[in-house]
């Protein structure tokens, strides 16, 4: 736990550094959440009926849905990202040598980001409910766990692009095709039954589909969990399958790596 | 974290290692590596592969408190064979013990005893300052609280960057950087220390200081084994106990300069001469007794300094410069001199090549 808090506090530190890019972060919620708060309701005549499942406030739903896309794709791009860098760099090396597991290195790596991701969520979501969105604030634990779970789902894509990292330098296009597939499919922008027919087959293969929907009634319209056990069952098993697969792909790039020797060659 | 350290060396030994003063222990190590190939061999044969050797059956042992130095062109594998030691490539063969852990099964514990200079200032946070740098390295050597802030203090006082600790390391010279990356090394008090070319950043200066700061402080005060890898003979020459000299990924020779020398190419002799051209001395070297490797600017007493190269030790020696007097060649000065480190490295590559030209 120490050294995970450490890495945390070397990045807290390395982001403190950059104080532009540190307020630009916070300033640029403002930015979205205002023409948000705009088009939301302009739109809500139009959604109002397809979202009443869903809280029924399409200011609410959208802004949930791009607080969890938010944690989507840091969730995707996060360890790649490391990776690459700390290959690049040489730090991923310099961290292997110390008796010091691969998993918690990479943890303490991104940990930083998520918890700077939660911050802004916070921010984002209290700019929204002083706005007029209702939440469920009673909710808010159930809402994290479930947020939680999302990440942990989208979590293993993120593994999966740094092994492929590791083994070509690339992700490739993983990446973009699970976010471009959980942006438009999974339910981020509008509710994913009104989607064509033919493509409710890949948005019922997203995580987020579940994760979205079970999200949105619980902090929107303050349901009990118990209400959204189907969903949640099923976004766990997600998380079960990929975690797995995950972490023996990414075991096997590691061992590569350590066989080519090319943990720091970029 | 100290009795961590200590309580798995005495594992390690009691483990099996026979001789107690071996600590690092390398025995028929081979690493090779795929080549990377070309679009149209890829596609003519898209499952062939082929490989390049980095090393080929290295074998050596390192004992406690020794100043080792690996020798080599660039290319010759030491790099490989630090990875290898640091657990970071794992070997194709052979068997590399520290304090008798193998790197492969107890890489862990090999991390706890060795620890390499990673020379790439890039592996520093440079957003960092120094002491942030080394609190977050120590608190992965599991070291905490106030323990870690004296270890992290004591370091940045050992290494001389005490006045700057506090400095983003983005703005230091390249000297305290490399400063730096020694005291991350020292974190755990590791007990083997390898150093990839560490003064190749370095200006003539620096490198000579950073040099006294290993030898005194490094192996003599911290009383760690020293491996270091160079292409550069004269830091070899000056740090060094003992050198092996590598080529092409296989070990030409393993000893002290001195023994290379002798075992290699002969005692090497200084004569100071009126008769440079004296037929006794044209005999010896037409005999191939001896080799005049230099012949230097005679001075206004009419003296000339000859370098000579006489192989079969001593006692041929001996009897060469009785053979030189008998004849009546005059001689003011006759002693032993050392074949640069540099030019003996080129004799043992080239005659090692020779050799297997001829085999």
């Amino acid at each position: 736990m120490h050294k995970w808090l450490a890495m945390v506090r070397a990045s807290w530190l390395v982001g403190t550094s950059y104080r532009i890019a540190m307020l630009t972060s916070l300033g640029s919620l403002v930015v979205t959440v205002i023409p948000v708060y705009f088009i939301a309701h302009a739109l809500q005549p139009l959604m109002a009926k397809t979202i009443q499942s869903q809280g029924g406030e399409y200011f609410g739903f959208v802004l949930i849905g791009i607080v969890t896309f938010m944690f989507l794709g840091l969730a995707v791009n996060s360890l790649p990202g490391v990776i690459r860098g700390s290959v690049s760099s040489g730090t991923l090396e310099a961290y292997l040598t110390t008796p010091t597991r691969l998993s918690t290195v990479l943890a303490g790596a991104v940990s930083y980001d998520f918890l700077w991701s939660f911050a802004r969520a916070l921010i984002l979501i209290a700019t929204g409910a002083a706005l007029g969105a209702h939440i469920a604030w009673g909710k808010s634990l159930a809402a994290v766990g479930i947020l939680g779970l999302i990440v942990l789902a989208y979590l293993p894509f993120g593994i999966f692009g740094a092994a492929l990292m590791l083994w070509f330098r690339t992700t490739g296009p993983l990446p973009k095709a699970v976010i471009g597939l959980s942006g438009f499919l999974g339910g981020v922008y509008y509710p994913t039954h009104v989607i064509p027919s033919w493509l409710h087959s890949v948005s019922a293969a997203l995580p987020l589909t579940y994760g979205l929907r079970a999200l949105r009634r619980v902090l929107l319209e303050g349901a009990p969990l118990a209400s959204v056990a189907m969903d949640l069952g099923i976004l766990t098993s997600f998380v079960v399958v990929l975690c797995a697969l995950s972490v023996l792909t990414f075991t096997l790039a590691l061992r590569d790596a350590r066989r080519t020797g090319s943990l720091a060659q970029y | 974290m100290i009795a961590t350290a200590t309580s798995t060396v005495a594992a390690g030994i009691a483990r099996g290692d026979r001789e107690r003063d071996v600590v690092v222990h390398v025995d028929a190590l081979v690493k090779r590596f795929a080549v990377r190939r070309g679009w149209k061999a890829m596609l003519r044969h898209p499952r062939a592969k082929e490989y390049a050797t980095a090393l080929s059956g290295v074998s050596f042992e390192v004992a406690r408190g020794e100043f080792f130095g690996l020798l080599g062109e660039n290319g010759a594998g030491k790099t490989t064979l630090f990875k290898v030691l640091a657990s970071l490539v794992t070997p194709d063969a052979g068997t590399v013990t520290v304090h008798g852990f193998d790197v492969v099964r107890d890489s862990e514990r090999v991390r706890r005893l060795l620890a390499p200079v990673i020379a790439d200032e890039r592996s520093l946070n440079w957003r960092l300052s120094a002491r942030e740098n080394l609190r977050l390295f120590a608190a992965l050597h599991d070291l905490r609280g106030a323990a870690r802030d004296q270890r992290v203090c004591e370091l940045l006082e050992l290494t001389g960057i005490a006045d700057t600790g506090d400095k983003m390391v983005g703005q230091f010279s390249s000297g305290m950087k490399q400063r730096l990356l020694i005291a991350r090394a020292l974190l755990s008090r590791p007990s083997v220390l390898l150093l990839d070319e560490p003064t190749r950043s370095l200006d003539p200066l620096g490198a000579r200081r950073f040099r006294e700061f290993l030898r005194e402080e490094i192996v003599a005060r911290q009383g760690c084994t020293v491996l270091i890898a160079t292409h550069k003979a004269e830091e070899a020459l000056e740090l060094c106990n003992r050198v092996a000299i590598l080529d092409r990924g296989v070990v030409r020779a393993v000893g002290t300069p001195e023994e290379l020398s002798r075992r290699i190419v002969g005692e090497r002799y200084r004569l100071w001469t009126l008769d440079p051209s004296h037929p006794a001395l044209v005999a010896l070297e037409a005999r191939g007794v001896i080799h005049v490797m230099e012949r230097g600017e005679r001075d206004e007493d009419g003296w000339t300094p000859l370098q000579l190269e006489i192989p079969g030790g001593p006692r041929v020696a001996s009897e060469v410069l009785a053979h030189m007097a008998s004849a009546g060649v005059t001689v003011s000065s006759f002693e032993r001199g050392r074949l640069p480190l540099a030019e003996l490295i080129e004799r043992i590559v080239e005659s090692r090549g020779q050799e297997s030209a001829r085999a």
